[in-house]
């Protein structure tokens, strides 16, 4: 009889346990360079599986005057990341009596991410901001630190939706100027129509993927001097800033679709 | 171990009942010991300049090195135990690469500065379980040229590890002399040439042998050309400016 | 190794204005080798309805031909052309005849109703699920870069040209980020009086 067998024959076959280290949260973030601000941005959703585990998880983190960071992928390395770069920001500026221009800060990153190269921060970065210079920048990484710099990337959930989006609406991929037309120049564009292309692709991401969605944050960073009325106008909220006359930042909220 | 009161100069690391480190005091004297030393800023650039004291006219007086790059931003003058400026100057050239390694950006005069001073205490008896340290105070003041984003910066070291900052400064063993002459005759708007010849003339006013371009070494920062040791072309019609 | 991706390609179609679009890549690949780049994936079924597939290309070719035979049989039985909607329910039922040892292929399916004048586009997954879009439908390797594109580029009523530029921009900018789709496009814009076919230039990387 099945029932007779002794029980404890299975309990002697080695069982294998397992702990995974990491999450996927799903979530999409985003960033345009212009020539003289720079736009970072992400959604608020974060999600485990088919589960929301919240609609607000902020995505985007001001480090200084002048740096935007978003971060994507597991949100607790995220948020340590996250702790750990702004740490080392303070540090640099006790040490050296000046806030951390951008690209330093991006190859901080990138040496922060490859210090962890054999058990990284599941992080998928994006750093924008004003460089020394002036100009709009936008740095992206993987996750062991590999980087560079860029006039617009997305990265997570719904990255490979909108970055041929974005290949075509800002690097004007498979695009050609009308005959006399000027030619185009990547990284460019007004405020206003970097703003409505960012809009659009998170709607657009959020109607065909089911991570993505419940509310958008955009960090609007402007070098000194630039004119902020337009930014203003569309009741963009201003964060203190260390130094007055420097770069200006600004956070835009908008509502995405919460199914 | 107790120590008699004569005995408070022989720990390094001991203040004496007067609040002093006869260690360090010491060690600032060695400096005066060292060939004059002479480093002057301008509006473009930083001039450095030192007098190298030929003992034997069999020496090759090219192999006195007492100026050094630390990187190509940074230069540095030395008096006292050159010796001991080896070890400092390879502390500052090793944490100028690694900003510029984790920073992607020249690192600032005054942090290689202070990167140097903080090295400069760090001697003492070690304990049990440390690894062995340095033994005494380094023997050696230098004088620290270089730019950054704030412009040309002249940073003056001693052995105690203070650091301060000059427009035009003089060390070692004729710098009392020399420095009185830096104050007479500076100003704020030099030119880089200007500041050229000051260095040569506050040199040969304090040196015993008849200045020449063996027995001088001159080196320059710019904004242009970064730090670089005056060729033996240029310092001969810098010497010939005079 | 997923069956769908061994082949690559993708496909595209979208509605506007009185008419519908169907566009494709044209590569061919053998995993991460490119075979050839002039595998169309589009297809015509009557003058004013097509039908792309993408996915394994060995089934992409069977069912090209299954159903130029069905609907060559349906013709001559009802002695009329197939209709856009009856033509999505054959595709449909023919795939679920396999529901248990799929053809693997994703169809794509776009016309003009004789009967109405109606613009129709439809996509199936690989056992016939259907799925009637008022906006675009996509489908292979590309499928998530092509959803992405064309829900910011895609608007409501365009006119044959506009269309044309909107489809052409979506499978291009989609298939240049995708290892498995590119190589070359051709799109296919019909209206109630005409099939506009164009080959487009574009990336060879």
């Amino acid at each position: 009889m099945a029932l007779a067998q002794p029980l404890y024959a299975d309990q002697h076959r080695p069982i294998q346990h397992q702990f995974n280290p990491y999450a996927e949260n799903g979530g999409t973030i985003l960033a345009i360079a212009g020539k003289d601000f720079s736009v970072i941005a992400g959604d608020t959703r974060q999600t485990e599986g088919y589960s929301i585990q919240t609609r607000y998880a902020p995505k985007v983190f001001k480090l200084t005057d002048r740096a935007v960071l978003a971060v994507n992928g597991f949100q607790a390395d995220c948020s340590t990341f996250v702790k750990k770069v702004k740490q080392r920001i303070e540090w640099y500026r006790h040490a050296h009596s000046k806030q951390m221009p951008l690209k330093a800060i991006a190859r901080m990153i990138q040496g922060m991410l490859y210090g962890k190269r054999f058990f990284p921060y599941y992080t998928y970065n994006i750093l924008g901001g004003i460089e020394e210079d002036g100009t709009g920048a936008v740095y992206s990484f993987d996750p062991v630190g590999s980087y560079e710099r860029e006039a617009c990337r997305a990265a997570g959930a719904a990255s490979s939706l909108i970055q041929p989006f974005l290949d075509n609406q800002i690097y004007f991929k498979n695009q050609t100027p009308a005959p006399g037309a000027a030619p185009f120049e990547p990284g460019n564009l007004p405020m206003d129509t970097v703003l409505s292309i960012v809009i659009d692709s998170f709607t657009s991401a959020t109607e065909r993927h089911i991570e993505v969605g419940d509310g958008l944050e955009m960090f609007v960073v402007v070098a000194p001097g630039r004119d902020v009325a337009g930014v203003q106008s569309l009741g963009a909220e201003e964060l203190p800033a260390l130094t007055p006359e420097g770069e200006r930042i600004f956070v835009l909220r908008r509502d995405l679709k919460k199914d | 171990m107790f120590l008699t009161r004569s005995e408070y100069d022989r720990g390094v690391n001991t203040f004496s009942p007067e609040g002093r480190l006869f260690q360090v005091e010491y060690a600032i004297e060695a400096i005066k010991l060292g060939s004059t030393t002479v480093g002057i800023r301008t509006p473009t650039g930083v001039v450095l300049g030192v007098e190298k004291r030929v003992q034997s006219p069999l020496l090759e007086s090219s192999s006195i090195e007492k100026i050094m790059e630390i990187d190509t931003h940074l230069g540095c003058a030395m008096s006292g135990l050159t010796a001991d400026a080896r070890t400092m100057i390879d502390h500052a050239r090793v944490t100028s690469q690694n900003h510029a390694f984790t920073f992607d950006e020249r690192i600032k005069v005054e942090s290689v500065t202070q990167a140097v001073c903080d090295l400069a205490l760090r001697f003492g008896e070690s304990m049990e379980n440390e690894d062995a340290m340095m033994s005494r105070p380094f023997g050696v003041a230098l004088l620290i040229a270089g730019i950054d984003e704030l412009g040309p910066q002249l940073y003056h070291t001693d052995p105690s590890g203070t650091f301060v900052k000059y427009e035009a400064k003089a060390i070692g063993s004729g710098s009392e002399a020399a420095q009185a002459e830096l104050q007479d005759k500076y100003h704020k708007s030099m030119s880089m040439k200007e500041a050229q010849i000051l260095t040569l003339c506050v040199l040969k006013q304090v040196m015993e042998e008849k200045l020449d371009q063996h027995n001088v070494q001159l080196a320059q920062v710019t904004q242009e050309k970064g730090f670089e040791i005056l060729s033996d072309a240029l310092l001969k019609e810098a010497i010939e400016g005079m | 190794m997923s069956i769908m991706e061994y082949n690559g390609g993708s496909v595209v179609a979208m509605k506007g204005k009185n008419c519908v679009a169907i566009a494709s890549d044209l590569r061919l690949g053998n995993q991460a080798m490119t075979v050839a780049t002039n595998f169309e994936k589009v297809f015509p079924v009557t003058d004013s309805l097509y039908c792309g597939l993408a996915g394994l290309a060995t089934d992409v070719i069977t069912l090209r031909e299954r159903f130029r035979y069905r609907v060559n049989m349906y013709t001559i039985k009802e002695e009329r052309q197939i209709e856009p909607a009856t033509f999505a329910q054959l595709v449909s039922s023919t795939l679920y005849e396999r529901r248990f040892g799929p053809y693997f292929v994703e169809p794509v399916i776009a016309g003009i109703s004789k009967k109405t004048g109606e613009p129709f586009i439809a996509a199936a997954d690989l056992i016939g699920c259907l799925n009637f879009a008022k906006d675009f439908v996509v489908c292979g390797t590309a499928s998530d870069k092509l959803f992405g594109v064309a829900e910011g580029l895609w608007e409501p009523d365009m006119a044959a040209e506009d269309l044309f530029e909107t489809i052409s921009q979506t499978l291009m900018n989609a298939v240049d980020r995708d290892a498995f789709s590119g190589w070359g496009a051709i799109v296919h814009v019909i209206t109630p009086e005409k099939v506009i076919s164009r080959t487009l230039k574009a990336r060879m990387d």
